[in-house]
């Protein structure tokens, strides 16, 4: 009885992991029990890609205890002289040269149900790049209130990271950074079909925030110019507030979702973005969504396009990060999930696949600064609930 | 910007005092899965990491993330 057992379980195993390999992709998984291995590609107009590869398992270890084990491994690929638009940095040694770079994070957590209304989790998580590392903890209270229409989740996190240089002769030079983030969620019921959820974050930085290897135009008087390591304050103080308010809508079984953020930050940058997601039941197992995303900010206060160097000090600020420039961005997707329970239940010995789903999302993002980029993204997702 | 932030919270006590509880045997079209949102067990999601290390502005998502030095 026990070897069949075993020969099933590992014939399941097997047929799980070859179907993940087969279609290349991964699985996707919620806060339910579940397996989830997913595939990130994306490429943008600079021929900069970056290829990541996510697994993830959620499962109930203990009496009331979800442990969760997640590894992703991320491959980025730059191309000659363009700077590093997918935001990676690029060491001293390789400025002319296209380069590639892997970055590995793993999570470890844990989350306990603390009776029927209460839950407490914890998660450790670790990354590591040739030229960066981070450690970090991070902790959550959730408590659900009255009959579970409210749902009140506080959240806390610290980050110890090392921002690394590696000069032209090889050498590694580390500044450190810290960043304490607490926020908040506050989930309501509103309605049979309708939901409100307001998320708030507050997000502090210390420690060295430039870029060790991005250099800044300074315009002098002469025909020539100058290039000066960037140079960002070193705190920074960020606040965002999300609203979204989502809807069911069963005269056409599909879902609207809608939401808001106002960001803002001492840097002087703020931001607003509007997003909306619609996702409708094609037929009984297949999901079509669409997803649409505006944002806007401000420049940072130091950002200017050209630096003067009668202007400056050795300790001005000044930057070359199109992220602390004025700039507009749209994101466009589309997406497909399909759940094979019905299709797979028909095969009696395959009937674990039961609990299988397959989800493909394609986005393209465009900015005004004349970045744009594309993202596919397939995810499978195997439910370890029945 | 405290003006947002109170503004939002007004909003919400207002749904929360006004609304009618809603019964756990009324969740079904809650329960379906185009109503659940992106988020994975105390992680960012592929998605929210794009965005935060492209464009100036992080947070207000359910997920923690960070530790990369793409977002330098």
């Amino acid at each position: 009885m026990i070897e069949r057992f075993k020969a099933q379980f590992f014939l399941k195993a097997f047929f799980v992991f070859l179907t993940f390999e087969i279609l290349g992709v991964g699985f996707l998984f919620s806060q339910d029990q579940g397996i989830q291995y997913t595939l990130y590609y994306f490429s943008d107009t600079g021929n900069n890609s970056v290829l990541t590869r996510s697994f993830n398992i959620v499962k109930e270890v203990f009496d009331k205890t979800l442990m969760m084990i997640d590894i992703e491994v991320d491959q980025v690929e730059v191309p000659p002289i363009i700077d590093g638009a997918t935001g990676a940095s690029r060491p001293a040694r390789q400025h002319l040269q296209s380069f590639e770079k892997s970055r590995g994070q793993v999570i470890v957590g844990l989350e306990r149900f603390l009776g029927d209304n209460t839950t407490l989790g914890g998660n450790l998580y670790r990354s590591y790049e040739a030229d960066y590392a981070s450690l970090s903890a991070a902790g959550i209270f959730r408590q659900s209130l009255f009959q579970k229409n409210t749902t009140l989740t506080l959240r806390g996190q610290w980050n110890k990271d090392e921002v690394g240089e590696i000069t032209k002769d090889d050498r590694y030079l580390g500044n450190w950074k810290r960043v304490y983030t607490g926020g908040g969620n506050l989930t309501q019921l509103i309605s049979p079909t309708t939901v409100l959820e307001i998320n708030a974050d507050y997000i502090m930085m210390r420690g060295f925030l430039s870029d060790p290897y991005r250099l800044v135009k300074i315009e002098n008087l002469s025909p020539n110019f100058e290039r000066w390591l960037e140079h960002h304050p070193d705190e920074r103080e960020r606040k965002a507030v999300t609203v979204y308010l989502r809807r069911y809508l069963p005269g056409i079984k599909g879902g609207l979702n809608g939401g808001y953020r106002y960001y803002w930050d001492d840097w002087s940058v703020d931001s607003h973005t509007a997003f909306f997601n619609f996702n409708k039941y094609v037929f009984k197992d297949l999901i079509f969504g669409l997803d649409l995303r505006f944002y806007s900010q401000s420049q940072a206060f130091f950002f200017k396009e050209d630096y003067q160097k009668a202007s400056l000090t050795t300790n001005s600020y000044i930057s070359a990060d199109y992220k602390l420039n004025q700039f507009q961005s749209t994101n466009f997707g589309v997406s497909l999930k399909y759940f094979f329970r019905d299709l797979l239940s028909q095969f009696q010995e395959h009937d674990f696949l039961e609990n299988l789903s397959v989800e493909i999302k394609y986005f393209r993002y465009f900015n005004d600064l004349n970045f744009a980029g594309n993202i596919v993204q397939a995810s499978l997702l195997y439910s370890l609930i029945d | 910007m405290k003006k947002v932030f109170v503004g939002c919270c007004l909003i919400q006590i207002c749904f929360m005092s006004g609304c009618a509880r809603v019964k756990p045997y009324e969740r079904e079209y809650l329960a379906d899965p185009i109503m659940q949102g992106e988020t994975q067990f105390g992680k960012q999601s592929l998605e929210d990491k794009f965005f935060s290390t492209r464009e100036g502005s992080i947070g207000g998502a359910q997920g923690i993330g960070g530790g990369c030095g793409c977002a330098k």
